[in-house]
């Protein structure tokens, strides 16, 4: 067995019984690298000092120093994620030249812990996207069939991580996109509670949605990461000061008397049966262990699409506002003064998909049509919020599939915008309450053989309950792969 | 409804081309005819109190920043200064 195909757990294990070195673990993901991602496009920029860091962590590891469980462990970063001196694109020509003076707080917290930047994901521009195909940079391809999807905006940490170019990697989710992508490559994706992790250096596209979040191929790796990159930050004002306990340390597989609510309206005829049978499956393992299934309703998810799309469009718009070629980033070559520098700039810089959402957000905050747009997506949010508040009542976890269907063919969906929303009916509501949401394995089709996800959703806060009831899964089901139909030699 | 499309353009300091109006505007009515999709208000929406966000003491502090590292991404400088085109006079 190859070192990237190992979990980060078991890496480290290797690490301390100095069955491996650090710098074998960081040889090994990069030759995997040179050998896949021609294919998979899953990189934008790798770490070129990545093996000289493996060889300053192997040195700490020989002093015997006592080093945090990820220590070694190769790690990818989404491209809107601020990684100083190293370039940081969002995967637009806006940004295709900047390099960041400053380290976004999660990755000063992973070089704390010694993990080894692999590079920077590609992602859908500016994480507006549900496939990875907005991104200016390339496209990213799915490694259980190269003709697909990695889903997105999170595509390119989703693809790597599935194709051990990365043993685990960073993503963010504003509407679902760290657990799309996940469940669409067969992976682990956690979004944790807003607030929860700091957005400082998270370069903004929704900043009352997006949360970064842990992505890994099991949920012990994806447990470690979230207790490294979770905590509060005095740089991010909407950071939550509150204990954080060590969630790898406090997983549990008991999920006895666990409530498991099952909500209707996320298993409407939209979704393939294949998928529903495989959730169906899984909510049954939960029950024979122990767990007490409960049909429950969220009447307001029909609203959910409509009113995520109007708030996270409208925080679009103001955010990026701030690209006009002044201070850093792309600047139009040719133009007639200021405005029209701005103008060039902007129209020059974007790509499609973002000029659709900030031309939306632009119109929903525009003083006629606040009222109808802006107002009432807000009082739907609250109405959403509230409406898992009275679930959690008499439920501690919801289960859901994470989407309506497996990946799709690549250039299958890039034209039709609102074909392209629906994907995320099931992801966005955990994103305007604020709650963690986590998708895992559950089986896969038996037309494509691509992977189907679960998705799990907690109360705010609740993180370890929700990565238990994951973890409990994985263990009922005996691995995770023993639910996808992948070898790690298909990727030709 | 009609979406003057240019004039929004206009406000968000984009410019959309007259070919790819009429895709960009079908793309708009589309999206907001599912948008359209939603309750009327009928209760007071009150703001959210419910996180704390504390502020900082009102005291200056240094910058995690050089002001060298912050001209480096700069498309123009000038004896420290970022360069624009001429807005007065």
């Amino acid at each position: 067995m190859k070192l990237y195909e190992k979990n980060a757990f078991e890496l480290h294990e290797m690490l301390k019984s100095k069955q491996c070195s650090a710098l074998e673990i960081i040889t090994d993901v990069n030759k995997r690298i040179s050998e896949t991602d021609e294919k998979i496009e899953a990189y934008i920029t790798l770490n070129k000092n990545s093996e000289i860091q493996a060889k300053e962590v192997d040195k700490i590891i020989s002093s015997g120093e006592r080093i945090n469980y990820l220590a070694g462990i190769p790690i990818g970063i989404k491209d809107n994620i601020s990684t100083k001196g190293i370039l940081t694109t969002c995967s637009s020509r806006m940004l295709e030249n900047y390099i960041p003076p400053f380290n976004a707080t999660v990755i000063d917290k992973i070089k704390n812990a010694k993990m080894i930047i692999t590079g920077k994901t590609n992602m859908d521009e500016f994480g507006m996207g549900s496939s990875t195909e907005t991104s200016y940079m390339k496209l990213t391809h799915n490694p259980h069939n190269l003709d697909y999807v990695p889903g997105g905006s999170s595509g390119g940490s989703a693809a790597a991580v599935a194709a051990g170019e990365a043993i685990i990697a960073l993503g963010s989710d504003t509407g679902g996109s760290i657990r799309q992508p996940a469940s669409y490559c067969g992976v682990v994706g956690l979004k944790p509670s807003y607030g929860s992790v700091s957005r400082f250096g998270l370069i903004a596209y929704a900043s009352s949605l997006e949360q970064i979040g842990p992505i890994g191929k099991c949920v012990k790796d994806v447990a470690m990461l979230y207790s490294v990159i979770c905590g509060y930050d005095r740089f991010d004002a909407t950071s939550q000061n509150i204990d954080y306990p060590d969630f790898y340390i406090g997983l549990k597989n008991n999920i006895s008397g666990v409530r498991i609510g099952i909500p209707n309206e996320y298993f409407d005829n939209d979704i393939d049966d294949d998928l529903k049978e495989a959730v169906y499956n899984a909510l049954k393992l939960f029950e024979k262990n122990g767990a007490k299934l409960k049909a429950i309703s969220l009447p307001n998810t029909k609203y959910a699409i409509n009113a995520y799309y109007i708030i996270a469009s409208a925080e679009a718009s103001s955010n990026l506002a701030r690209y006009d070629g002044v201070k850093y980033g792309y600047r139009a070559a040719e133009y007639n003064g200021l405005s029209d520098m701005y103008t060039k700039t902007r129209t020059e810089g974007f790509g499609d998909e973002v000029k659709r959402r900030i031309l939306l957000g632009t119109f929903v905050l525009s003083s006629d049509y606040y009222d109808d747009y802006y107002k009432r997506a807000k009082y739907v949010q609250n109405l959403i919020s509230n409406e898992f508040s009275q679930a959690f009542l008499e439920c501690d976890i919801i289960a859901t599939p994470t989407v309506p269907s497996t990946a799709f063919k690549i250039g299958k969906k890039i034209n039709d915008p609102i074909k392209m929303y629906s994907n995320d009916l099931c992801t966005v509501t955990a994103n305007i309450a604020g709650l963690p949401a986590i998708s895992i394995p559950c089986g896969y089709s038996g037309n494509t053989g691509l992977p189907y996800g679960l998705q799990l959703i907690g109360n705010k806060f609740e993180e370890q309950l929700l990565l238990n009831t994951a973890y409990s899964y994985e263990t009922f089901c005996g691995g995770f792969d023993k639910v996808k139909k992948f070898k790690w030699e298909q990727i030709k | 409804m009609e979406i003057d499309i240019k004039h929004i353009a206009r406000l968000a300091y984009l410019k959309i081309d007259d070919n790819q109006v009429d895709k960009f505007e079908s793309d708009m009515k589309d999206i907001i005819k599912m948008a359209n999709n939603l309750p009327e208000i009928n209760e007071i929406i009150e703001p959210n109190t419910n996180t704390s966000m504390p502020l900082r003491e009102d005291k200056c502090v240094n910058g995690i920043c050089s002001r060298e590292e912050l001209l480096i991404n700069a498309p123009e400088i000038h004896s420290n200064y970022f360069v624009v085109p001429k807005t007065v006079g």
